[in-house]
């Protein structure tokens, strides 16, 4: 065993020391700092340049309230930019919205039926970059009934710029809705209060205490019944998936620089496999601490940790180092069968395909944990310690014998995993030439 | 390293008995049987593929034998007493990535020596080598000859009492050839016993007290070098005469001339008729009866091997 230790002792430093594993520790929140920043960085260089439009208001009604609503914008943007309060009990975030360009705008006054001159004129102006983008008012607009000439037209040359046709549809929209109103001696404001929509609170269930008091149901949280489950599920298979695979890349460099015989002088096979194994357990569990440390931390800062049951931390521990022993050896095993990264490859695709399943399977399992597919498949070995640990995170959770059978079935597949994948690397880590296929490899499993 | 007794002493360091370990339907090593005394150099020889390192990987438990017994070290057939075993493999590496002094504790580490020692003991070769400079450099680093001497270091950094060597000069220069051999022999000198496998006939001459060949499975070799000169007999003659090899090749009786430049090696199975049938024919200026170099009777032994070997050669097929 103190051999065992020796060798994950020496693949925990020479991991954790490397330049890979510093950089795969940042990596993630490094990623989100620089895409926050550079999302602030090209908002402050947004292109603020005033977009003039013209307006052809064949209604004859709208062009005097839609300049004013320009106005009032115009005044609105000088008047300071715009942030939002995000408060989160007792820590609040303000956060700068980006600027917008102003708006001008003008009448074009046309007389006469020729609308395709009008608009040629216009068009013109576009192009020489006297407009923006002009806008053409149907004249049937605030006419309910009307099927010809109800539409709005906005024409420009820059059609990928959104905020001057949205806030055009917009204010007309909201404009003529109040003029129809009006023409039909509606109150408008009485037509908004009883068409406003009912609100949808979303609880969990009222419980009775033991004192025959009952407890009225608590309203659902976000954070607890969807990103918790989801996040805690991915973050388990990023960790996972990010060490287990380097143990084929370890084993097959040793193999390729010759330096497995000489390892395997001083310990056996079983002792190397082992402690490699241990090792890559060892990067993961700190690669885990590490994140999962940052966010505890971030979620106690804004007194959200409560969301968070204690008892999750502990089974995301244990499916960690159930999901490790299981693919890690199965991934030792094929570096040590192997001699070239390429013969690895081929074995590497129905492995890959297995340890798939549980981020294949997720959403099913997520909006129905409770479904006999989200059961059985939470039940699948390869896919228990992800789809579980889910099932786990989603209140109220599964049944007490469903965590047990599984916790079983996983810790029996992978001590099997690791049973087979001995015999293989006790084979195939001094052997040479033609990889081996998978019938070679269950061969091995089976050799004496 | 403990005190031994004196009936370990005795005891050979290594004792193969009729060991026998089989690939497939390929019998690697047949039937062996093998004592290699304590505090000697025992060499190995014997062609490519013809059993060697199957029977270096059974000493070190790293391959199990079909049948028979493996002693080592007083320990029966397990690797309890692969700690005290150094070993150099002929195909051999070293973690690139780590510096000199991180391989070295490493390998002193798995063979269960503690930190100190393996500082101590890794700083102490690094000077014998001329190598202390390159301690805290990476692996990846040193040239190939500093890094076989470093792989030199990493077999035998555990002071072993018994140290398998295979190949332990392919590759490198005069120079660093004579710091390792030094080395070994230094270790021969306080007790070490020496496995040491080699291809070169002329090194195992002169450093191996014993001489042990395996050919096609089969130990066709097994003693001290003086025991097998005689068992081949003195029927090896050394000339030197106008004619050369050319023309000795052309005379009744003669056999296997190999010509050493100024000297022509042959064997004769009657050294008197063979100056007489000279002496009419050319000048002799050396004639010499002497006892069959290693060289010599290994070539005897493996002939059909190496013979074979050529065929495909000449008429361009696959081996």
């Amino acid at each position: 065993m103190n051999k065992v230790w020796r060798v994950a002792a020496t693949e925990y430093l020479n991991a954790v020391r490397s330049k890979a594993f510093i950089i795969g520790v940042l990596a993630v929140p490094l990623i989100m700092a620089i895409s926050i920043g550079a999302q602030f960085y090209a908002q402050k260089k947004t292109d603020v340049t005033p977009r003039r439009f013209a307006v052809l208001d064949r209604s004859g009604q709208l062009y005097p309230p839609l300049a004013a609503k320009v106005q009032a914008r115009t005044d609105g943007l000088r008047a300071g930019g715009k942030s939002v309060s995000v408060a989160l009990k007792g820590q609040s975030l303000k956060v700068d919205l980006p600027p917008q360009a102003e708006f001008v705008v003008e009448e074009f006054k046309f007389s006469g039926d020729d609308l395709k001159a009008a608009e040629l004129q216009l068009s013109e102006r576009v192009r020489r970059k006297e407009l923006f983008a002009f806008v053409i008012i149907g004249p049937n607009v605030l006419d309910p009934r009307a099927t010809n000439g109800t539409e709005v037209l906005y024409h420009t040359q820059t059609p990928t710029y959104q905020d001057l046709p949205a806030w055009v549809e917009n204010t007309l929209s909201g404009e003529i809705r109040e003029r129809r109103f009006t023409a039909a001696g509606v109150d408008s404001k009485q037509v908004r209060e009883l068409s406003r929509s009912v609100t949808l609170l979303r609880l969990g269930l009222a419980e009775q205490k033991a004192t025959g008091e009952v407890v009225q149901a608590k309203r659902e949280n976000r954070i607890a019944t969807l990103v918790v489950p989801v996040g805690g599920m991915v973050l388990l298979y990023l960790v996972v998936m990010t060490s287990a695979p380097a143990l084929l890349n370890t084993v097959l460099e040793e193999k390729m620089q010759k330096i497995s015989e000489v390892l395997l002088a001083s310990v056996a096979p079983f002792e190397l496999m082992l402690g490699k194994l241990l090792g890559t357990v060892m990067v993961s569990l700190t690669l885990s601490a590490l994140y999962l440390g940052s966010l505890t931390w971030v979620l106690w800062r804004f007194e959200q940790l409560s969301n968070v049951p204690g008892q999750l931390f502990a089974w995301f521990f244990l499916f960690q180092v159930l999901a490790l022993l299981m693919y890690g050896s199965v991934f030792l095993a094929i570096g040590a069968a192997c001699n070239e990264i390429r013969d690895a490859q081929s074995l590497m695709f129905p492995v890959m395909m297995v340890v798939m399943v549980p981020y294949l399977m997720f959403i099913p399992v997520m909006e129905s944990p409770t479904s006999p597919f989200s059961r059985g498949i939470s039940l699948f070995p390869p896919a228990t310690p992800m789809l579980m640990f889910l099932r786990l995170a989603i209140p109220p959770g599964p049944t007490w014998w469903e965590v047990v059978l599984g916790v079983v079935l996983t810790t029996a597949f992978m001590l099997g995993c690791v049973w087979a994948s001995a015999k293989i690397f006790r084979i195939g880590i001094l052997s040479q030439g033609q990889a081996p296929n998978l019938t070679k490899l269950v061969k091995w499993v089976f050799s004496k | 390293m403990p005190p031994l007794l004196s009936a370990d002493l005795k005891r050979p360091a290594v004792r193969l008995a009729n060991v026998t370990k089989t690939f497939g339907s390929h019998t690697a090593v047949r039937d062996l049987s093998l004592a290699v005394p304590r505090g000697c150099t025992y060499g190995f020889i014997g062609p490519n593929g013809s059993g060697k390192t199957t029977t270096i990987r059974t000493i070190l438990h790293i391959f199990h034998p079909d049948s028979g017994e493996v002693e080592v070290l007083g320990e029966r057939s397990t690797r309890a007493a692969n700690d005290r075993i150094g070993y150099l493999p002929e195909e051999r590496g070293l973690y690139k990535k780590m510096t000199v002094r991180r391989v070295l504790a490493y390998y002193a580490a798995l063979k269960g020596m503690n930190r100190a020692d393996a500082a101590k003991a890794s700083t102490e070769w690094l000077a014998k080598m001329g190598l202390s400079e390159w301690a805290d450099k990476k692996v990846e680093a040193l040239s190939k000859g500093m890094a076989q001497k470093i792989q030199f270091i990493a077999a035998v950094i555990a002071r072993p009492e018994l140290l398998i060597l295979d190949e332990p000069f392919s590759g490198l220069d005069p120079v660093n050839l004579e710091v390792l051999r030094a080395a070994i022999l230094e270790l021969r000198a306080t007790g070490t016993t020496i496995i040491f496998s080699t291809h070169d006939m002329a090194m195992a001459e002169i450093m191996c007290d014993f001489i042990f060949m395996i050919y096609r499975g089969n130990k066709v070799l097994d003693g001290t070098l003086a025991d097998i000169q005689r068992q081949f007999g003195e029927d090896t003659v050394r000339v030197g005469c106008g004619g050369g090899a050319e023309l000795l090749r052309g005379l009744p009786g003669v056999e296997m001339v190999r010509d050493l430049g100024q000297l022509q090696e042959l064997r004769h199975g009657d050294p008197q008729a063979l100056l007489r049938d000279l002496a009419p024919r050319t000048t002799v200026r050396h004639f010499e009866v002497c006892k069959p170099s290693l060289h010599d009777i290994f070539i005897r032994i493996a002939k059909p091997d190496l013979q074979e070997m050529q065929v495909p050669k000449t008429t361009g097929g696959g081996a």
